[in-house]
């Protein structure tokens, strides 16, 4: 198809008088610009650095997910639904950057087929398997039908028997990834820088929930960590020892405010020894 | 044509298969309501074409949640499938609406799985019995295999020999039974109940459920 065709498809929205070669390619999700790029996807996860950031950390006993909430009011009812932590499954949870009502779209489709993989295999679905399964379904939408991408970028924590503890990050465009630690969100790459720096090997769970609260401290707007801003969940064993099943588990409020006072109080006496 | 059939070595298809599919396998579950508790109650036999007997340590009792369990009766295949289904079932709603299903919600589920399946039903009678998970209150039903409830407030029965299980629990049962007062009469009734029956008993599983314990219990009985 040349540009020209495109052109006298009559479309109402893109203006012809604009500066940059960008406008021609980017109302078609499924059309390449010039350059190679997919224009439509570039902005779902231009909307995504405007979400609310979230932090993932792995660890060999767990992998914690926490997030930056975004709606704060007092009138808000906050009732047993999280706005960016859901479970997938008892051994899957998901953080969620981007836009809400899209990711709620996708989490009902991943549980669906964690669901499905388990009644057919009797044991519950791989982690890689079920990020795939859902990046497909993301990555459809950039190659057929003509709709937009999703505006969402998930963190996805959880265990398996075959590969134990993991951590993924996928993208509107369908692409994935495993990490160790990674951020997605608002000042993402701020996050990454320092999880870089600070991420070490063999930490425990609890140094994973103070490495993640630390990253959210530093790239979040506010100077103090308030636990009404916060959301944390985990995936780990249930007893320890035993080592027998793991579960999803979001942090108790009381919980959360112990690890926000210890990263205020570190972040205090950090600048103090600085001033000195 | 009973000789072609000997001859073929089909001796074993001789009448069985044409009886019922529902004494395919064979199978006795009771369900009684207590004080504040429930208790649920089957067999432990798994027989193939009803001669024989194949295993005696088949769980007809499948939990789904922790104060909420479902015994099947019929055929061994629809009864693993239909546990199966009711599991994913209630694995989403727990998923969706953040909290455990009520054993009524749960027993309507059931029914309309069963009714999908109106002209070519799942050869399996389920028997729902647990607590309400907020009030404790108890509940059970049985159903016949394409989904009609029966809820009762004192016990349910189904299987391959109801009769004898509508009897011994009919002149057994009391009301207000305290958990092991209960589970006393339950077994009772189980291993009497599956005694003039050859499709099942080779030993029996009670579960008696109550607000804060789960009691579970192996009964040895007779093994035939």
């Amino acid at each position: 198809r040349s540009s020209t065709h495109i052109r006298a498809q009559g479309r109402v929205d893109a203006p012809q008088a604009s500066s940059t070669m960008a406008r021609r390619y980017d109302s078609h999700t499924t059309t390449f610009s010039p350059e190679g790029r997919l224009y439509q996807v570039e902005y779902a996860m231009e909307a995504i650095s405007h979400a609310g950031a979230a932090v993932g950390v792995r660890t060999d006993h767990g992998v914690v997910l926490a997030a930056e909430k975004k709606i704060l009011s007092k009138l808000l009812e906050t009732g047993t639904s999280s706005e960016k932590m859901h479970k997938l499954d008892d051994h899957l949870g998901v953080a969620v950057a981007g836009i809400n009502s899209d990711a709620n779209i996708l989490i009902n489709s991943a549980r669906l087929t964690a669901q499905r993989y388990l009644m057919t295999y009797q044991e519950p679905v791989p982690m890689e398997q079920l990020v795939q399964t859902l990046c497909d379904q993301k990555q459809g939408y950039t190659q057929y039908g003509g709709l937009r991408p999703f505006g969402v970028s998930f963190l996805f924590g959880g265990w398996d028997k075959n590969c134990g503890f993991q951590l993924y990050q996928s993208d509107p465009s369908g692409n994935y990834a495993g990490w160790m630690a990674t951020a997605i969100g608002a000042n993402a790459t701020a996050a990454q820088a320092i999880l870089k720096t600070e991420y070490k090997e063999g930490m425990t769970l609890l140094e994973a929930k103070q490495l993640a609260t630390k990253v959210l401290k530093q790239t979040m707007d506010s100077t103090k960590l308030e636990a009404e801003k916060v959301e944390m969940s985990e995936v780990g064993w249930v007893n320890a020892e035993t080592k027998e099943n793991v579960e999803y588990r979001v942090l108790q409020t009381k919980e959360l405010t112990a690890l926000c006072d210890e990263a205020n109080a570190e972040a205090e006496a950090k600048a103090a020894a600085g001033k000195k | 044509r009973l000789e072609t059939r000997a001859r073929r070595g089909d001796r074993s298809r001789r009448n069985s298969i044409a009886m019922s599919i529902m004494s395919y396998n064979g199978a006795a579950i009771i369900a009684m309501v207590g004080k504040n508790c429930v208790a649920i109650a089957s067999d432990l036999r798994f027989g193939i074409n009803q001669q024989q007997t194949t295993a005696v340590d088949m769980r007809k009792i499948h939990k789904i949640h922790d104060h909420l369990y479902v015994g099947l009766s019929g055929l061994a295949t629809d009864q693993t499938t239909l546990s199966q289904k009711f599991k994913f079932r209630h694995n989403l709603y727990e998923l969706r609406e953040n909290r455990k299903m009520k054993p009524e919600t749960f027993a309507h589920v059931v029914s309309n799985i069963l009714y999908e399946k109106r002209f070519g039903p799942y050869y399996a009678e389920p028997v729902v019995a647990g607590l309400d998970p907020e009030t404790g209150e108890p509940f059970i039903t049985g159903m016949d295999l394409i989904g009609a409830m029966a809820p009762t407030t004192n016990f349910v029965v189904c299987g391959n020999n109801e009769e004898s299980l509508f009897g011994v629990c009919e002149s057994m049962y009391k009301e207000n039974l305290e958990p092991e007062e209960l589970f006393e009469v339950i077994a009772q009734c189980l291993l009497a109940g599956v005694n003039r029956d050859c499709l099942s008993g080779w030993g029996g599983v009670v579960h008696v459920i109550s607000k804060d314990k789960l009691i579970t219990r192996t009964l040895k009985g007779r093994m035939d």
